[in-house]
């Protein structure tokens, strides 16, 4: 599945870069993250705990960052897996600096999930990616400036 | 297709409902989403409490010019109660559109409300009717509008420990002409597009015009830009095409296996023209 | 003995070609019937079935400790434990068919979602299901292809790594002078068309009872099966158990469609189970697993061409056949393709004919027979592109078929593919259709609706099959069938078949055939199948083949049987010659008489024993066919598309038959309108969807379109009949007639009512939104 998709952040494009490389800012906003260790050169090991209406179940996975070109652009690779599935998000992020100050983001990539999720959740899949992505950018706005 | 084990408890009152939910119990109110996701395992609640089964959640009634409805009355109750049909036939008549007869039996209002799920059909209707919801928790009792309740797929203005226990909506002012059409996803039932409109004539013009959409996108919404394109103007086919244009304006719409974005949204326009119609012919 | 019996003076009214409403019924409808599920054996485990979430990776480790550790868990065992349990069978004998090792555990691969990894065994169902969510397997995934088409690519992802072209097999069937025909050809045609993979859905899933007992070394085994007595076979030999210990019970069957004719791992597996640990075992397939591992049906890319004069004459046919067969084999899974290729000509007088068929490895769950298995692909093919045949020479659909048509006297009628159809009047049978709907005062009704804006389409498919499988030569297992017909000596009379209805009404429709053979009350009449311990052998229900095989044993059972009934009649009344009929022997010179029950009655007492003969009541008869059968007929379908929105209406359906003489119309009636609501499943909704990684993302009723009963169109359905020879019966077979007729007529109704706009072929399903991107919403 393809995602891609737009985003506003209130901050400088160095500052922007820098909340989103920033584990524990990445570990608040990634929406139902419990743990986010570092286990090597931006690599690192990801808990969360998916929770959507009735649906909940415990992934465990990796969070990578590469292609890091600052404060432009880097690729972002999610993968995690648990009882209901798995899933894999591999995507570039881009950023450009706002007329008003901010920056726009714009993330282009792919998103697999397997499993039980995907077999029987197709219709939810894609409004849930693009929920979940939403709240992940909202958490980051909150991040001071 | 097996659950995981879980606890179900049927308590005989509400208030004994609520401590159990505060202890974090999860309510089960029909089942018609829960139990399938627990059979999958995509849902493995260790502990369940059957609030379908309370009386005091079970009643349409009456008051003040609205009607109150009890969160577990099952869709067929409100597709069938002679009040509903009569007072607010919006409502019933988006209730039987709601899976199939077997779901209409044991699925509740309540139920689907909470649940919030994007293809719903009530949510359309509730948006359009201006509803209240009524949530409860053994803290107490607060109400939010229909469209304060639906906030994204899945997600509601429901605390923890809170569950929905009242819908209430306006008995109809005569002359109102109202009408929900939906275009179907064959195989689930849900919306994939479901538009509930609701309209007074101000002579041989649109007066009052509400109009709620389901399926589009993440969540139901009022689709304001047509109302507005709507209120004041010749109650015609073209200011009905011309309005419904706008139904999915600043929406982004879901995209599936059954329908991409762009079929949605014109969809979106179509059935929005036709529950239009639909409640304009009905209207006096 | 005397002699003086009251001849029988009520007649009994005639049954055969009566509507009996079916007895198995009240069982059925009252939840009375014994399913699989409704087997409870003392001491009887459970097993659950650990599935790769992957469509290809390979297995890592497997972890089982802490499943083995749950209170309640018997065992639990994985592909390193089932050494010496042979493979899932497959009967196809094309030369230089690579066979891929199809093992009922897998071993240090998975090739498919839902390929097992581990079956877990427990005191209770509910505790193995825990117990498999124990079960840790890691795995290092791998790409997987679903497409079979992105499959032949070069560079593509191997499914077998030993066959990197991920070709199984390429098959040829060239018949008379294909390149004269295109060299002769005025006007050429082509068209890529695909049949979708389609999910068989049976009303019950699959589900197996394994009870094996050690100082026996007997098993029995109920298995939801439509082949019991080739199952017990073919298990047997996987097992390495003796077969005559071996009791396959195939109880109460809901539905197959053909995903139950075959032999899966799961039916082996539960046996060895329960050879290990001594015990009953138990496996019901859940809905999910149905989906994802129980065969599919369809999954065909085809490339036809078309050579023709300008007047319509097709000269012939070139077909490239792509077909999807999935990661395994099953029992027949490279055999259906062939059935296409056989079907191609459809009931056209052409001669010539080449085609190529590449079955290609995917990581995806096998295809195999599924409802019509194979010819609804040739006929959607053919059928299609007559009518692009026709739309390119301007040509009216129905006149380009009855220039075509085989005729009536050229039958019995050998066709390009090898092929000897048996009888048949296809024109007469398509003008019936035709006066039926009215087709000419709809073409005019298309002209005013064309001019007033609205698409209307007027769609055709004239259908020939091939049923009634089949003479032994031209199938694996052979192609008999078998019946035997005895009287109890209280004169009841039990008849055991050889095939395993499950639906199809034999147990009411062969108990009419006796009756009326026997002169017997219908309701004196018991008919048996689907246990290899009561039965003799069988072959089993496919293929349209129970009642023009196995009502043929039966026939000639009842024929075998009459004649010793005459015997001993003769001998009980001192008589030269005697009459048989109406259920009692005549001595016509004195008009006593004796009733066939009274003579029953007197075999098994030995009272009388005519020279040359054996006591007792009991005929068995094996009947081979001298050739298949084939079903034609012509069905319409009117409909309407909705340019705004891409919605299809079906306006009318018209279904006429011909499929020889009928037993029991009711029951024709009702494989014709399930098999329609099947073909139209195909045609408008039904898809089996993977994504590129080997995800089944159309995986229950939420995503897969299953036809309700609400979506369905009123058939209006009659008939033709030209029995046929190949049977006494003269019945050709109706199991698959309403899947093979109903998709073309609907996707060329479709087409039909867009052909204004250009268009000249849907791939099916026809959503409404592949519909409304062709019409681009124009009205909106």
């Amino acid at each position: 599945m393809k995602i891609a998709g737009s985003a506003k952040l209130p901050f400088a494009a160095e500052r922007a870069y820098a909340v989103m490389q920033d584990p524990l800012v990445l570990a608040k906003a990634i929406p139902g993250c419990d743990a986010l260790e570092k286990t090597g050169e931006d690599e690192y090991r990801l808990k969360m705990k998916m929770v959507l209406a009735s649906l909940s179940g415990s992934f465990e996975g990796k969070v990578r960052l590469t292609d890091s070109n600052p404060p432009r652009s880097f690729r972002m690779l999610v993968e995690g897996s648990g009882k209901i599935g798995f899933m894999k998000g591999d995507g570039l992020i881009q950023i450009a600096s706002a007329p008003d100050g901010g920056v726009d983001i714009s993330y282009e990539g792919d998103a697999q999930i397997g499993g039980t999720m995907a077999a029987v959740g197709n219709r939810m899949i894609d409004m849930t990616a693009r929920m979940l992505i939403k709240r992940f950018f909202e958490k980051l706005a909150a991040e001071p400036a | 297709m097996i659950a995981n084990p879980f606890e179900y408890s049927t308590p005989a009152t509400l208030a004994e409902a609520l401590g159990l939910i505060a202890d974090g119990a999860k309510p089960l109110s029909g089942g018609m989403s829960l139990i399938p996701m627990m059979k999958l395992r995509l849902a493995s609640p260790e502990h369940l409490v059957d609030i379908a089964r309370l009386p005091e959640l079970n009643y349409i009634r009456e008051e003040n010019g609205e009607l109150h409805i009890g969160a577990a009355v099952t869709h067929y109750d409100v597709e069938s109660a002679p009040l509903l049909c009569g007072k607010c036939p919006l409502l019933a008549e988006t209730a039987g559109h709601i899976g199939d007869i077997q779901v209409r039996n044991r699925g509740t209002l309540g139920g689907s409300v909470a649940h919030a799920d994007p293809a719903a059909d009530y949510p359309a209707a509730l948006q359009a009717l201006e509803a209240k919801i009524v949530l409860r928790s053994a803290a107490g009792e607060r109400v939010v509008t229909a469209a304060e309740f639906f906030i994204d797929t899945f997600t509601t203005a429901l605390e923890p420990g809170e569950i929905v226990t009242e819908v209430v909506v306006p008995v109809e002012p005569g002359l109102t002409g109202t009408s929900y059409q939906k275009c179907l996803q064959p195989a689930s039932g849900f919306a994939i597009v479901g538009v509930a409109a609701r309209v007074r004539r101000d002579g041989a013009n649109f007066g009052a015009v509400q109009v709620g959409i389901t399926g589009l996108t993440g969540t139901s919404y009022r689709a304001t830009a047509v109302e507005q394109a709507l209120v004041g103007k010749p109650a015609t086919d073209e200011t009905i095409r011309a309005a419904a244009a706008h139904a999915a304006d600043g929406v982004e719409a879901n995209s599936d296996l059954h329908a991409s974005a762009d079929y949605r949204t014109s969809l979106a326009v179509s059935y929005t023209t036709r529950a239009l119609h639909s409640a304009l012919s009905r209207s006096a | 003995m005397s002699t003086t019996f009251a001849p029988s003076t009520t007649k009994l009214e005639k049954l055969v070609g009566k509507r009996l409403r079916r007895r198995e019924d009240p069982r059925l409808i009252t939840g009375t019937a014994t399913y699989v599920e409704d087997v409870k054996l003392p001491d009887m485990h459970h097993a659950v079935i650990v599935r790769s979430p992957h469509g290809a990776a390979d297995i890592r480790s497997i972890d089982i400790s802490k499943a083995k550790a749950l209170p309640g868990v018997v065992a639990v065992f994985t592909g390193a434990d089932i050494v010496g349990v042979g493979t899932v069978p497959c009967g196809a004998s094309l030369p230089g068919l690579r066979r891929p090792d199809h093992h009922i555990l897998a071993q240090d691969r998975v090739y498919l979602v839902g390929h097992p990894v581990a079956v877990v065994v427990a005191t209770d169902r509910y505790i193995a299901a825990d117990g498999a969510d124990l079960v840790e397997v890691e795995y290092d995934i791998k790409q997987a292809v679903t497409d079979p088409e992105k499959a032949l690519a070069p560079g593509a992802p191997a499914v077998h790594s030993q066959w990197p072209d991920n070709v199984a097999f390429t098959f040829h069937q060239n018949g008379g002078d294909i390149d004269a025909a295109f060299a002769e050809a005025e006007v050429v045609v082509k068209q890529r068309i695909t049949s979708q993979r389609l999910v068989p859905n049976a009303m019950e899933t699959r589900g197996v009872v394994a009870d094996w007992k050690t100082n026996d070394r007997s098993l029995t085994l109920y298995t939801s099966t439509q082949i019991p007595h080739l199952a017990r076979t073919l298990l047997a030999g996987m097992l390495g158990i003796e077969e005559n210990r071996f009791r396959l019970i195939a109880p109460e069957v809901g539905g197959g469609f053909g995903s139950k004719l075959n032999v899966y791992s799961e039916e082996a597996l539960t046996a060895w189970v329960s050879m290990k640990i001594g015990k009953p075992v138990k496996w019901i397939e859940s809905r999910r697993e149905n989906f994802m591992v129980t065969i599919h049906g369809r999954g065909h890319v085809d490339y036809f061409e078309i050579a023709a004069k300008r007047d319509g004459t097709i000269l012939g046919l070139k077909l490239k056949l792509i077909q999807d067969l999935g990661a395994f084999h099953q029992l027949l899974t490279p055999v259906i393709p062939t059935l296409s290729v056989l079907m191609m000509p459809g009931l056209y007088n052409f001669r010539n004919i080449q085609a190529e068929v590449v079955g290609t490895f995917t990581n995806c769950v096998p295809t195999d027979a599924y409802r019509g298995a194979g010819r609804p692909e040739a006929t959607h093919g053919i059928e299609r592109m007559v009518d692009i045949l026709a739309a390119e020479l301007g040509m009216d659909p129905a006149e380009i078929r009855f220039k075509n048509f085989v005729r009536p006297d050229q039958f019995p009628f050998p066709t390009a593919t090898g092929l000897n159809y048996d009888s048949g009047d296809y024109a007469n049978t398509f003008q019936k259709a035709l006066d039926t709907i009215d087709y000419h005062g709809l073409r005019k009704q298309q002209a005013e609706a064309r001019a007033a804006g609205r698409l209307m389409g007027i769609g055709i498919s004239t259908y020939g099959e091939i049923c009634a499988m089949g003479p032994s030569v031209a199938t694996p297992a052979g192609g008999w069938e078998s019946a035997t017909v005895k009287f109890e000596p209280s004169g009841k009379v039990t008849v055991l078949t050889g095939t395993s209805p499950h639906g199809q009404g034999q147990e009411t429709s062969f108990a009419q055939l006796t009756a009326d053979e026997l002169g017997v009350p219908i309701d004196d009449i018991v008919v048996l199948h689907g246990d290899t311990s009561i039965v003799q052998y069988g072959i089993g229900t496919f293929g349209s083949r129970n009642t023009a095989v196995g009502g043929a044993a039966l026939f000639y059972a009842l024929q075998e049987i009459k004649e010793k009934l005459k015997k001993f009649g003769a001998a009980m009344l001192k008589a030269e010659e005697v009459e048989l009929g109406d259920g009692v022997c005549l001595n016509p010179k004195t008009g006593e008489s004796v009733t066939v029950q009274e003579i029953a009655g007197a075999a098994y007492r030995g009272v009388v024993i005519p020279p040359g003969m054996d006591p007792g009541m009991v005929v068995t008869k094996f009947w081979e066919p001298a050739n298949f059968t084939y079903p034609f007929g012509a069905h319409i379908i009117v409909s309407e598309v909705d340019a705004e929105t891409g919605d299809i209406e079906i306006k009318r359906y018209v279904a006429v038959d011909d499929i020889g003489n009928q037993l029991n119309p009711l029951l024709v009636d009702g494989q014709l309108h399930g098999g329609a609501a099947q073909g139209l499943g195909q045609a408008l909704w039904e898809q089996g969807v993977y994504d590129d990684n080997g995800q089944l993302v159309t995986g229950e009723f939420m995503d897969y379109t299953m036809p309700r009963a609400r979506m369905m169109p009123w058939i209006e359905s009659s008939h033709t009949c030209t029995p046929s020879p190949v049977n006494p019966l003269g019945a050709k077979g109706v199991g698959e007639a309403g899947t093979i007729g109903s998709t073309p007529a609907m996707v060329n109704s479709v087409v039909d009512a867009l052909s204004p706009l250009g268009v000249r072929h849907i791939d099916m399903p026809l959503t409404p939104e592949k519909i409304w991107k062709l019409t681009n919403g124009r009205n909106a």
